[in-house]
């Protein structure tokens, strides 16, 4: 069955997936004028649901306030649209590879709880680096290198090597 | 009721330059009118080929919803209404040239016949169901006799109802955004389409499932021919209908028209239904959703930008 061949090769050589990627940014510039991100769009639906739900905290908040201003329809923007597009292609790639599943993917040592609950406070720090640093890996660190940015390069390197300092404090969630 | 006299249309704001009568209630029921003439297109076609056991959803767990969607439609078109409580004068005439009445009509002959398709299946349901007096036991059996005959009365109305809701907002000239009459066979193919996936998403039956999925892809074929089609009769003809396709092509509908409606709503259900007849695994509810909420957001976005469109002055 074509299911069977499909799942022996499941995923892309990672040398040939990081030069799609490269091709990948530079047609992101082409087309839209600026780079990738992931960031960006989880901030718009942030501020979007903010704006509804809590009017007043946004109009107290700096933060909040600064970015209405120089975005008045913060949900119409190019990240937005390209992350349904991440999700699309990733939904299809699964597809096509038959790894549509839904499970948590977690070292066998660990339950499927603690990797989600570490998933989430990691995702909360990234949060706040995100906002500090203007960008994520995908929209400050390979989109800034790609234009040589230094801002790039010093996110890169910081995301990366605080990666690896602190890597030996958790690796008992992996190995 | 403070009342005005107004002697041009241009006095009145919410005609001038963009007409802002026609709220969400509308695009509402519009969907779900197509829902409906598509679901009762599949019953009865389906009746008539004699493939009631082979698809037992299309032809008989669907009937028992349709009655409740014509009249959540309904109900939607009666919110619409400035004066309420003057509904019953549509059906105190017949008035050939109005597709209002054209619809008002039609709606009014199938929502007894989808509540008689719905009655032959209450047995799904309750089956111990007893009819309270003889005449309705004999009208079961009268109609399970002619049940073909029925069937060919559905479909005839079925698909006017799919047609008229096109028709019905091509014939308002004064939008050049709805003036085509390619509106109506759009809106029946999306009405259609919406119709299988709904099926899609309640049939039990893999072998059910997998004909709709062929059916709904060649829909969704023919709905992006008819979109393409719209678009290019649109700048072949005078400034003011190049002006309404700009509001797709770069205007304020841009965006979500291609995003929602045409990448996400039909292409990529296009792609997905390919590849699950390529024997690709696709979980059975995702295109089906993605139709339904395509053929939501279309009717939405035609009913606000038919209202945005205008004639040059």
């Amino acid at each position: 069955m074509e299911n069977q061949k499909n799942s022996s090769k499941k995923y892309l050589n990672p040398y040939l997936g990081g030069v799609l990627l490269g091709i990948v940014i530079l047609a992101a510039n082409f087309v839209s004028g600026r780079g990738v991100g992931a960031s960006g769009a989880i901030k718009s639906a942030v501020v979007t649901t903010v704006n509804t739900i809590a009017p007043k905290h946004a109009e107290n908040s700096i933060f909040y306030q600064e970015y209405n201003e120089s975005h008045p329809k913060p949900m119409k923007s190019w990240l937005v649209f390209q992350m349904l597009g991440v999700l699309v292609g990733g939904f299809i790639s699964g597809a096509i590879s038959g790894r549509l599943k839904l499970k948590v993917e977690h070292s066998p040592k660990i339950t499927s709880r603690r990797r989600l609950i570490f998933a989430v406070l990691g995702g909360i720090l990234f949060g706040f680096g995100s906002q500090m640093g203007r960008g994520c890996t995908s929209g400050s660190a390979l989109s800034g290198m790609s234009v040589i940015s230094l801002g790039g390069f010093i996110t890169m390197a910081a995301i990366f090597g605080t990666a690896f300092v602190l890597a030996y404090f958790f690796r008992k969630n992996w190995i | 009721m403070r009342e005005e006299i107004i002697v041009s249309g241009r006095m009145n704001p919410n005609i001038d330059p963009h007409l802002h009568i026609w709220h969400w209630q509308i695009p509402l029921y519009l969907f779900l009118g197509g829902l409906a003439a598509g679901l009762l297109f599949f019953v009865a076609l389906l009746t008539i080929q004699g493939k009631e056991d082979k698809y037992p959803t299309a032809t008989r767990w669907v009937t028992l919803f349709v009655p409740i969607l014509l009249i959540l439609g309904l109900f939607a078109l009666f919110l619409d209404l400035k004066h309420k409580l003057f509904f019953w004068r549509l059906y105190t005439t017949v008035r050939l040239e109005s597709p209002m009445g054209w619809g008002a009509w039609t709606l009014m002959i199938i929502t007894p016949l989808s509540m008689i398709w719905a009655a032959l299946n209450i047995r799904l349901i309750f089956p111990n169901w007893n009819w309270p007096w003889q005449w309705l036991w004999d009208f079961e059996s009268f109609i399970n006799k002619n049940k073909k005959i029925l069937a060919w009365i559905t479909i005839f109305y079925a698909l006017i109802l799919g047609l008229y809701t096109g028709i019905l907002f091509s014939a308002f000239n004064a939008r050049p955004l709805w003036n085509t009459s390619i509106l109506g066979p759009l809106f029946l193919v999306s009405g259609l389409s919406t119709g299988a996936a709904v099926i899609i998403l309640f049939s039990k039956n893999k072998e059910e499932r997998h004909f709709f999925a062929r059916i709904d892809l060649m829909l969704i074929g023919i709905e992006l021919f008819l979109i393409t089609h719209m678009f290019m009769g649109f700048l072949a003809s005078t400034q003011v209908q190049i002006d309404a396709a700009n509001l797709f092509l770069g205007g304020p509908f841009t965006a979500p028209f291609w995003v929602f409606v045409v990448s996400l709503g039909l292409v990529l259900p296009a792609i997905l239904e390919f590849m699950e007849i390529r024997k690709f695994k696709i979980p059975a509810f995702l295109p089906a959703v993605l139709v339904l909420m395509g053929g939501l957001i279309l009717r939405f976005i035609i009913a606000n930008a038919g209202q945005m469109s205008r004639w040059l002055y």
